[in-house]
């Protein structure tokens, strides 16, 4: 009791430092890097949750417990560092010879045992119990968030920068940069197409206007066909609401599986462009589901399906 | 004391036609009473408007009424037939033994579907009929039910199937399935269609039919075991057939709506508070009662969390307790 009142304390007292850290000049780019500045003690970082957490200045060992978070780390990390992956997370195949670690339920004294300097995952899928639960334990864990594709390129470059490997950060962000604009810069349909991605069909549980794939999508040259902000990143619908939305495309699986499944389930939404005019296309799925950085990938796999 | 029934029977009645209307309008499209009038009687599929008041609205309506007709006689039968007040639908683990079905395939069967045909209501039927019959088994003694024995029984199967439940929600994979086997585990209305009321009303009809027959028998055992055998009451197959029909109409709600918790409890309790116990139109208001109660239940759930609504089954407690605790405090002053 007493020692949570205490760190929760001492990080109220840090915030103001982390401010005026802010608002300091970027100074990055010069000689005076952050890492050199850090190699002297802990770096005090401030997650995209506003969590403060202490993480030695060259984390040594690290590892994830997403899936996507885990593609981002062997991305930019020293993939040495690495000491482990979660049962769910297959990508890229030097991953599967890293040691499991369970994620969901966590696997706690496996975790421990790993000793990492500090775990990464992202809002979503981990609670912040668990997370709350590892601090307590002394393993710091830093939270990720993204909403758009320029979050995900945020959130490399603060990898980069917490894990002393700011060149390959900034590499990677840069060549991703490069592909994005290729994407836009191909032509576009004059009227961006509404799509509809489910996530799931009973009940219907669909990507939300607060998802990544919004901005995936009208960077793809379509747009999220559900508007209406809901509370729930993926919000359930009636197929009243889905018949209202009347989608050009619908994203989900492909024509012959949702027409034996989904369709068949809900006869009455057969009526909606989508179907009519056989706009129903399977994206894969951690390309829609992970938001990492093959995200580019996913926009113009989404380009390709819209076009 | 027993009350004429029929007053009672028309102002449910009225009350469901209020429902009707004012549950026609509440959805994501505007709908006006001209619309509704027009649809009504000039049915045009093409106008997506109408086609949502005939084929979404009213389906889910007419199944909201139907389930909560279903489970109140349900309840009302289960607690003439153990001849205790707190006996409900649950009691015999059917409506826990659908869940479980229907969770089942969620996690089991790929694509949901057993020889072309969707699996979870199948699979809710199934376990829903499996469970009371291993519970009836338990609970009877050389071919006779032993009330004791079948509250026992179904208390202890209760528990074990929710512990499976549970079971597979903790180990549901994805966050889709576990929110799929929490949707199935609370009970809605969302699957409504034509081609699936048939079954539950078939129910409904059939249940009210055979009990106007039994009607007589049912109050008998309402005095008591030794009192009915005394009076020359085959109590054995009395309570076979009973739980029967009790059985059949739980399954055919929960197979397609889930289950639904409450409603087979309180509202034949309201019915016999407001009627008498061995009254001549009990199981028609019952069943009445019990519609209107869901039907209201479900609104309230999709006004206070639209588009999709609150599980009903949170509903149909959140908003039945607090009056039914009121009843209860009131009865007893």
């Amino acid at each position: 009791m007493l020692r949570q009142f205490i760190r929760r304390f001492a990080g109220f007292s840090l915030l103001p430092l982390l401010l005026l850290a802010a608002c300091r000049p970027d100074t990055s780019e010069t000689n005076t890097t952050p890492a050199a500045e850090t190699a002297a003690g802990p770096q005090q970082l401030r997650d995209d949750l506003g969590r403060t957490l202490t993480v030695p200045a060259q984390p040594r060992r690290i590892m994830a417990l997403a899936a996507s978070m885990t593609e981002m780390l062997f991305a930019v990390a020293d993939t040495a560092t690495i000491v482990a992956r979660t049962q769910v997370c297959d990508y890229p195949a030097a991953a599967l010879r890293k040691p499991v670690v369970n994620s969901y339920p966590l696997d706690l004294e496996r975790l421990v045992a790993l000793r990492p300097d500090v775990v990464f995952t992202t809002t979503g899928i981990t609670s912040e119990a668990d997370a709350q639960r590892l601090q307590e334990l002394g393993i710091p864990v830093y939270y990720q968030q993204y909403e758009t594709v320029e979050d995900i390129f945020r959130g490399l470059t603060d990898l980069g920068r917490i894990l002393n490997r700011q060149p390959q950060a900034r590499q990677l962000v840069d060549s991703l940069r490069r592909e994005l604009q290729a994407v836009e810069a191909l032509p576009k349909a004059a009227a961006a197409p509404s799509v509809l991605a489910i996530t799931w069909t009973d009940p219907i549980y669909v990507y939300g206007q607060n998802t990544l794939f919004t901005d995936k999508i009208r960077l793809a040259g379509g747009q999220n066909a559900v508007q209406e902000k809901f509370a729930q990143p993926y919000p359930a619908l009636t197929r009243e609401y889905i018949l209202k939305m009347n989608p050009d495309i619908l994203l989900g699986g492909s024509f012959g599986k949702l027409d034996s499944t989904f369709f068949r389930l809900y006869p009455e939404l057969k009526r909606i462009k989508a179907y009519q005019t056989r706009r129903i296309y399977a994206p894969t799925d951690d390309l829609m589901s992970r938001p990492g950085p093959r995200v580019i990938e996913s926009v113009k796999e989404l380009r390709e399906l819209v076009r | 004391m027993t009350r004429p029934a029929l007053p009672f029977i028309l102002a449910s009645l009225l009350l469901t036609a209020g429902l009707l209307a004012v549950g026609l309008r509440v959805g994501s499209y505007e709908t006006d009473y001209a619309l509704i009038g027009r649809a009504l009687l000039h049915y045009d599929a093409r106008d997506p408007a109408q086609l949502v008041l005939i084929e979404l609205r009213l389906p889910r309506l007419l199944l909201a009424l139907l389930a909560g007709a279903g489970l109140a006689l349900s309840g009302y039968v289960m607690q003439a037939m153990v001849n205790n007040p707190l006996a409900d639908p649950y009691l015999l683990g059917t409506a826990s033994g659908g869940a479980l079905g229907a969770s089942l395939t969620f996690l089991f069967v790929p694509g949901l579907t057993i020889f072309g045909l969707y699996a979870p209501p199948l699979a809710a039927l199934v376990g829903a009929l499996g469970v009371t019959l291993v519970v009836v088994v338990i609970g009877s003694r050389r071919g006779r039910v032993v009330p004791t024995l079948l509250l026992l029984a179904g208390v202890a199967m209760g528990s074990l199937v929710t512990a499976v439940g549970g079971l597979l929600t903790f180990l549901a994979a994805t966050e889709e399935k576990l929110r799929t086997i929490t949707f199935w585990s609370l009970g809605g209305f969302e699957r409504a269609s034509w081609a699936t009321l048939p079954y539950p009303a078939a129910a409904v009809g059939l249940g009210l039919g055979a009990l106007a027959l039994l009607r007589p028998r049912l109050n008998l055992l309402l005095l008591g075991e030794e009192r009915a055998t005394a009076l020359g009451l085959p109590v054995a197959r009395t309570r076979w057939l009973l739980l029967l029909i009790a059985s059949g109409l739980t399954g055919a709600v929960v197979a397609l709506c889930g289950p639904i918790g409450f409603v087979g409890l309180v509202i034949p309790h309201i019915t016999r508070w407001l009627l008498g116990t061995v009254g001549r139109g009990n199981m028609v208001f019952c069943a009445l009662l019990g519609g209107n109660f869901l039907v209201l239940c479900d609104l309230l759930a999709r006004v206070l969390y639209p588009p999709a609504g609150l599980p009903v089954g949170l509903v149909t407690a959140l908003f039945g307790v607090p009056f039914f605790v009121y009843l209860l405090r009131k009865q007893g002053g």
